[in-house]
C-alpha cells in the first residue's frame, strides 16, 4: 500500500488531483451545487453521499456572478480512481500538513481512520475527496457535504464558513455562536417555528462588504436531539422525521420545519452568546468582544481544516464590527423566538 | 525570563487581537485561546511594543502600582505558556501615554486564562494519538 508523509504529500496530492480529472467521464453522477459565488460541478457516485448534496445544501439566486469548481467525490470503484494511500510512519501534524500544502497552493484534510482525503487546488478551483468506497466518508459529512472545500475556497476570497446560527427579519438578523450544546440550534429552530427567518443552525458563509456583515446560507439541514425535539413539539411538523444521525440527533430541513424559512441573505446586527438557563425569560445582555471571540472564533478555526490565522483574524474582525450580547435561554421556545423577535424590530435588548 | 530581558511574541503562530482593551490571543500550533485581564492586557501590549518591565515596575494600576513580584509571576506564565520570549539585540522602546493611562484605570490585577478545551482538535495527532478502537477523535489519555 502506497504511504505518504509531508515529504511527498503535495505530489500526492497532485497525483489525485490529476487522476480524477483525466477521468472524469467515468462517474457515474455529475450534478451541479448552486452556491453564493461558486457554482461547483460535482462528479460523484450513486449512495448516500450523493443523495445529501441533493436535499442538504443550500441554492443561491445570484446566477452569473458565480465562479466554476469541479469536485470529485472518487473511490476506487470508479474508473482508474487509485486506492487510498496510508500515511507513513511519521508523526502526523495537521499544522504542518496545511503547511506543507499551502506551499504548494493547496489545501488538504487527512482522516486517517477511514483513509479519506481531501485536497483541493485554490488556483484551479479543483478538489478531490478520495475515499475507499461511494459512502466512505466520516458520519459528519453528511449533514454538511463538501464542507472543506468551501471553507478553503470561500477563504480564499476573504469571506468564511462561520460556526454560528442565525435567525433574522425583514433582511437582519443575529449570529448565534457558541460551543456544541449550547443552545444554537434549539434556538434557530424555535425562531424558525415563530415564522423567523435563517440562513442555517450551524455553518453559514459570513462575508464583509463595506460596512456590512452578511450571512449567506450553504446548508439548509437542522438537527436536534431528541428533548430537544420534544421540548420544540417539532414531531406535530415532521412526523417522520427519520433515523438518528451519528450525534444520536435527528436531521431535517430548514425548509421542512418552514417552508419560507430559508433567507438569501441577511445583514447580520449583533453577535449573541446563548447560555441555557433555567429561567422563565430570556434576557439579552452585553458581553464583552473578549467573551464574545472566545465563543465565536475556536470551535469554527478547530473544526476546520488550514486558514487558521485567517480565520481568527476575520472573526476578530466580526466581532469588532458587531455589538455583542449574552442571550440568556429562557425555558420555552416561544418566549425565546419573541424576544430575538422584539431584539430584531427594536435593535436593542 | 526576567527584567533584564526585552521581549517580543514567540514565534509566528502566536496570534492576538485586541477589542476595547481586551486582549485575546491564540497560539495556532497549540490550539489554546488566552484571556487577559485589563491589567494583564496592558502589561502584554506594552511588552511585545519591547517596553522593558524594570519600566513598568511601581507604574499606577487601578488603585495600586504594579509590584515587581506580580509582574515576574506574570511575565513567567507568559514564558511558560510560550507566548513570550526574550528578544535578542532589541532596543527598549517608552510605555505610550495611551497605554500608561489605560493601565492606571485598570480594575483587575494582572491575569490570563488558559482556554484549552478544543486544543486536542487541532494539536492531537489524529492518527498515533487516538483511543483505540473509538477512533478519532475520542483521545488517548
Amino acid at each position: 500500500m502506497q504511504r505518504v508523509t509531508l515529504d511527498g504529500l503535495a505530489d500526492y496530492a497532485r497525483e489525485v488531483l490529476a487522476a480524477c480529472e483525466a477521468g472524469a467521464g467515468n462517474f457515474p453522477l455529475q450534478s451541479r451545487v448552486e452556491l453564493p459565488g461558486l457554482s461547483i460541478d460535482v462528479y460523484s457516485d450513486h449512495g448516500e453521499l450523493a443523495a445529501a448534496l441533493g436535499h442538504g445544501m443550500a441554492t443561491a439566486n445570484d446566477a452569473g456572478r458565480r465562479r466554476p469548481a469541479r469536485i470529485f467525490l472518487a473511490h476506487p470503484g470508479i474508473g482508474s480512481v487509485p486506492t487510498p494511500a496510508q500515511w507513513g510512519e511519521a508523526l502526523f501534524n495537521p499544522q504542518a500538513f496545511s503547511e506543507r500544502l499551502e506551499a504548494d497552493g493547496l489545501r488538504g484534510h487527512y482522516f486517517h481512520d477511514l483513509r479519506y482525503w481531501q485536497f483541493y487546488d485554490v488556483e484551479k478551483r479543483l478538489g478531490v475527496q478520495l475515499m475507499l468506497s461511494a459512502d466512505g466518508c466520516p458520519p459528519w459529512e453528511f449533514g454538511a457535504p463538501l464542507r472543506c472545500f468551501l471553507h478553503w475556497e470561500y477563504a480564499a476570497r476573504g469571506m468564511r464558513l462561520t460556526h454560528a446560527g442565525t435567525l433574522g427579519a425583514g433582511g437582519r438578523g443575529v449570529l448565534v455562536a457558541g460551543a456544541g450544546g449550547a443552545g444554537k440550534s434549539g434556538t434557530v429552530a424555535a425562531g424558525l417555528l415563530a415564522g423567523l427567518e435563517s440562513v442555517g443552525d450551524d455553518y453559514v458563509l459570513v462575508e464583509f462588504d463595506g460596512d456590512r456583515s452578511v450571512a449567506r446560507p450553504l446548508f439548509t439541514t437542522l438537527k436536534q436531539d431528541h428533548t430537544g425535539f420534544d421540548r420544540l413539539g417539532l414531531a406535530s411538523r415532521l412526523p417522520d422525521p427519520g433515523p438518528l444521525n451519528w450525534q444520536g440527533k435527528y436531521q431535517f430541513r430548514v425548509q421542512d420545519l418552514s417552508p419560507g424559512g430559508v433567507a438569501e441573505k441577511l445583514d447580520i446586527v449583533a453577535l449573541m452568546v446563548p447560555r441555557i438557563s433555567s429561567e422563565a425569560k430570556s434576557a439579552i445582555t452585553p458581553i464583552s468582544r473578549r467573551d464574545a471571540l472566545m465563543a465565536l472564533a475556536p470551535s469554527g478555526i478547530a473544526q476546520m481544516p488550514g486558514e487558521r490565522e485567517s480565520g481568527f483574524r476575520f472573526f476578530g474582525e466580526l466581532t469588532r464590527r458587531l455589538p455583542c450580547f449574552r442571550l440568556a435561554l429562557g425555558r420555552r421556545g416561544e418566549e425565546i423566538a419573541e424576544t430575538i423577535a422584539a431584539f430584531l424590530d427594536g435593535g436593542k435588548p | 525570563m526576567g527584567f533584564s530581558s526585552i521581549y517580543a511574541v514567540s514565534g509566528s503562530d502566536i496570534v492576538y487581537e485586541t477589542f476595547d482593551g481586551d486582549a485575546v490571543v491564540l497560539d495556532l500550533a497549540s490550539g489554546r485561546y488566552f484571556g487577559f485581564s485589563d491589567s494583564g492586557s496592558c502589561v502584554w501590549e506594552a511588552l511585545i511594543a519591547h517596553v522593558s518591565p524594570a519600566s513598568l515596575v511601581g507604574r499606577d494600576c487601578g488603585s495600586g502600582v504594579i509590584a515587581a513580584d506580580d509582574l515576574d509571576a506574570f511575565i513567567a506564565r507568559l514564558g511558560e505558556y510560550g507566548l513570550l520570549s526574550p528578544a535578542a539585540e532589541v532596543a527598549p522602546t517608552a510605555l505610550s501615554p495611551e497605554l500608561a493611562a489605560r493601565l492606571a484605570a485598570a480594575r483587575d490585577g494582572l491575569k490570563i486564562d488558559m482556554h484549552d478545551e478544543l486544543a486536542d482538535l487541532v494539536m492531537v495527532d489524529p492518527i498515533h494519538d487516538v483511543d483505540e478502537p473509538a477512533g478519532w477523535p475520542a483521545v488517548r489519555q
